[in-house]
C-alpha cells in the first residue's frame, strides 16, 4: 500500500521522464552487419562474370586465357594435388613457405635497420645531415637495377632475395621513421626532457613512441614492396618459390597456373597488411582514439 | 617592503637582469625581456600575470630551462639553471599526457626517469593521484579523461617529482569557466597540502587574484617587471565579494596604465 503511493507520488514528481521516449541502441540485423562484406563481392562476382564471359566468347584462345574454373581447378590441384602426379601438383605449400621465409627474413631486417638508422636520423641534427642525403640519393635508384649487383654479391638463390626485399622495404620503413620522429610531437619531447630523460631513454620512451603512427604507414609500405621484390628476385635469380612457379608455369605455357599463382600473390600480400593492421590497432589504440577525439 | 623581505637566504629562485632578446630575420631584434628582477621564496604562490606578448611565458620556459636568457642571471637554489629538469616541473595548457600511457603509468614515467624502483613508484603514483582525487580513474586511459582530470593527472606527474618549483603555463586555459573554478580549488588545496611553490601563468585577472600570495605583472616591451600585489585576502576566496571586484580593479589599472597607448586603447 504504501509502496504503491510511493511508487504514485514519483510518477506524480517526474511524468516528464516517464513521457519521455526509451531511447535504445537498436542492434543491427545480421543482414545490415554483412552487408559491407556483400557488397565487397559484387565487384570482383562481376569481375569473374566478365572473365568467363570473354573467355566463352572465343576472344582469346583458352590455352593463353583459361576460364575462372580451369584457373581454380589449377589452383586446386596446385594446393591439395598429390605429389606424385609431378607438375606442379601438391606444391603450393612449399613454393609460400619458400617465398614467405625470404619475405620474412628481409622484412625483419628491412625493419629492424630501417627504424635503429631512422630515429637516430630524424633525431639528431647532425645524424639528419650525414646520412639524409644518402638515403634519397640511393632511394630513386629502382630495386630492380641492384639485381646484377646482388647476383655479384650473393649469388642466386635464398641470400640475394632476402637482400633485394630487405633492400626495397628499407626505404619506405627509414623514410617514414625519420618523419615520424623529426614530426613527434614536441609538446612531449618537451615533457621528457622536463621528467629528466635524455639520450636513448628519450628516445625509447617518449619519441619512439610518439612516432609510431608514422613507422607503421612504412612498415605498411615496406610490406606490400617486400612481394613485389620477391616475385622479381625468384623470377630472376632463384629456383623456388611461387615467382618462379609463375615464371616456370609461363614458360610451359601454363596459364592457368600462371593466374593461380597471380591469385594466390594477391591473397598473400593482402593476409601479411591485416597482420600488419591487426598489429598496429593494438599498438596504436591510443592514436586511433585520440584521432577520433580530435574529429569531434 | 616585499622585496626587501623576500631577499634573503629562503629565495629558491632568484632571476637577477635578465634579458631575453629574439632574433629573427624579418622582425630584426625583439626584446621581450629586459631587465627583470624576481625572487621567490620556498613555498610561495606566485601569478604571473599580464597581456600576450609581455614575456611572461618567455620567463616561464626560461625557469623552466627550456629557454635561455641572453643575459642576466637565473638560480634556483643558488645554481644556475641549466636545462629542463624534475626539478622545475612543468604543467603544459595542452596536458602533455603521453597519451599510450594511463593515468598512473604517466605519472610513473617520471618517477621511472628518476631511477625510483617499480613498486616504490606504483605506491607514489597512486598517493599523488589520490592527491588530486583521481585514484579511481589511475588504470584508465589518459585519452578518455575529461580536461579537467587531464589536467589533474599532469598536476600529479609533477608534483610527484616533488620539484622546487612547480611551474603552470595556463593550464586551466582551455577548460569551461565551471571546470576552471573548480580546478581553481583544487589547486589552492594541493597547494596547501603539499607547500609547492608555483608559479602560475595567466592572462586572465580573475585567476590571479583568486590563486595568487602574491601578483607580479608584466606589459610587453617594458623595462623590468611592472608591477607587483600582494594579496591577503582570506582563503577561501570569493569572485563575486566587493573586496575581490576592488583587488581586481587594482591589478587591472595596474597593468593598463603601463601599456602603451595603443594596447591601452584595445585593453578598454
Amino acid at each position: 500500500m504504501s509502496m504503491k503511493s510511493a511508487d504514485a507520488a514519483l510518477r506524480a514528481t517526474a511524468p516528464a521522464r516517464a513521457a519521455a521516449p526509451v531511447r535504445t541502441l537498436a542492434r543491427p540485423s545480421l543482414l545490415a552487419s554483412l552487408a559491407p562484406a556483400l557488397l565487397g563481392l559484387v565487384v570482383p562476382g562481376a569481375f569473374l562474370v566478365l572473365w568467363w564471359g570473354v573467355v566463352a566468347a572465343g576472344v582469346f584462345p583458352p590455352s593463353v586465357l583459361p576460364s575462372p574454373f580451369t584457373v581454380a581447378a589449377a589452383a586446386f590441384d596446385w594446393a591439395f594435388g598429390d605429389p606424385q602426379n609431378g607438375g606442379y601438383s601438391g606444391t603450393l605449400a612449399q613454393a609460400i613457405w619458400a617465398s614467405g621465409q625470404r619475405v620474412l627474413l628481409g622484412y625483419a631486417i628491412a625493419m629492424a635497420l630501417g627504424v635503429a638508422i631512422g630515429v637516430p636520423t630524424g633525431a639528431s641534427r647532425l645524424m639528419g645531415h650525414l646520412v639524409d642525403p644518402f638515403i634519397h640519393l640511393l632511394r630513386p635508384i629502382p630495386v630492380t637495377a641492384w639485381v646484377p649487383l646482388s647476383l655479384v654479391f650473393f649469388g642466386f638463390g635464398f641470400k640475394g632475395a632476402v637482400f633485394l626485399v630487405a633492400l626495397g622495404s628499407f626505404f619506405p620503413i627509414v623514410v617514414n621513421t625519420i618523419e615520424g620522429v623529426r614530426g613527434a610531437n614536441r609538446s612531449l619531447v618537451k615533457v621528457g626532457r622536463m621528467l629528466g630523460a635524455r639520450g636513448w631513454r628519450l628516445l625509447w620512451y617518449f619519441i619512439l613512441p610518439a612516432s609510431l603512427p608514422s613507422v607503421f604507414v612504412g612498415l605498411r609500405l615496406g610490406m606490400g614492396i617486400s612481394w613485389v621484390l620477391i616475385i622479381v628476385a625468384e623470377m630472376m635469380s632463384v629456383k623456388s618459390g611461387i615467382g618462379y612457379t609463375l615464371l616456370d608455369a609461363y614458360s610451359f605455357g601454363r596459364f592457368d597456373v600462371v593466374i593461380a599463382a597471380m591469385i594466390v600473390l594477391g591473397v598473400m600480400g593482402f593476409l601479411s597488411d591485416r597482420v600488419i593492421v591487426a598489429v598496429q590497432s593494438v599498438a596504436l589504440r591510443w592514436h586511433r582514439e585520440v584521432s577520433i577525439h580530435a574529429e569531434q | 617592503m616585499p622585496s626587501n623581505e623576500t631577499r634573503d637566504s629562503d629565495a629558491i629562485l632568484r632571476c637577477e637582469r635578465l634579458d631575453r632578446t629574439f632574433v629573427s630575420r624579418d622582425a630584426g631584434e625583439n626584446r621581450v625581456l629586459q631587465d627583470i628582477n624576481f625572487e621567490m621564496r620556498k613555498g610561495e604562490f606566485v601569478v604571473l600575470i599580464g597581456p600576450s606578448g609581455c614575456g611572461k611565458s618567455t620567463l616561464l620556459n626560461i625557469i623552466a630551462g627550456f629557454d635561455r636568457q641572453t643575459a642576466g642571471l637565473a638560480l634556483i637554489d643558488g645554481r644556475p639553471i641549466a636545462g629542463p629538469g624534475p626539478d622545475k616541473a612543468m604543467v603544459f595548457q595542452d596536458y602533455a599526457l603521453l597519451p599510450w600511457l594511463n593515468a598512473r603509468e604517466n605519472i610513473e614515467i617520471g618517477l621511472k626517469m628518476q631511477r625510483m624502483p617499480a613498486a616504490q613508484r606504483t605506491e607514489t603514483a597512486l598517493r599523488f593521484l589520490e592527491l588530486v582525487g583521481l585514484a579511481e580513474a589511475a588504470e584508465r586511459p589518459v585519452y578518455k579523461l575529461s580536461g579537467g582530470m587531464q589536467q589533474r593527472v599532469s598536476i600529479a606527474r609533477a608534483l610527484a617529482l616533488e620539484p622546487k618549483v612547480l611551474l603552470m603555463d595556463e593550464p586551466f586555459g582551455a577548460l569551461d569557466a565551471f571546470q576552471r573554478a573548480i580546478m581553481h580549488k583544487e589547486l589552492v588545496r594541493i597547494w596547501r597540502a603539499t607547500q609547492a611553490t608555483i608559479i602560475f601563468v595567466t592572462h586572465s585577472l580573475e585567476e590571479a587574484v583568486f590563486l595568487g600570495e602574491r601578483v607580479v605583472a608584466m606589459t610587453p616591451r617594458a623595462v623590468g617587471l611592472t608591477g607587483e600585489l600582494r594579496i591577503d585576502m582570506p582563503r577561501p576566496r570569493d569572485p563575486l565579494s566587493p573586496e575581490f571586484a576592488a583587488v581586481k580593479r587594482r591589478l587591472f589599472e595596474m597593468i593598463t596604465s603601463h601599456l602603451t597607448e595603443e594596447v591601452a586603447v584595445f585593453a578598454e
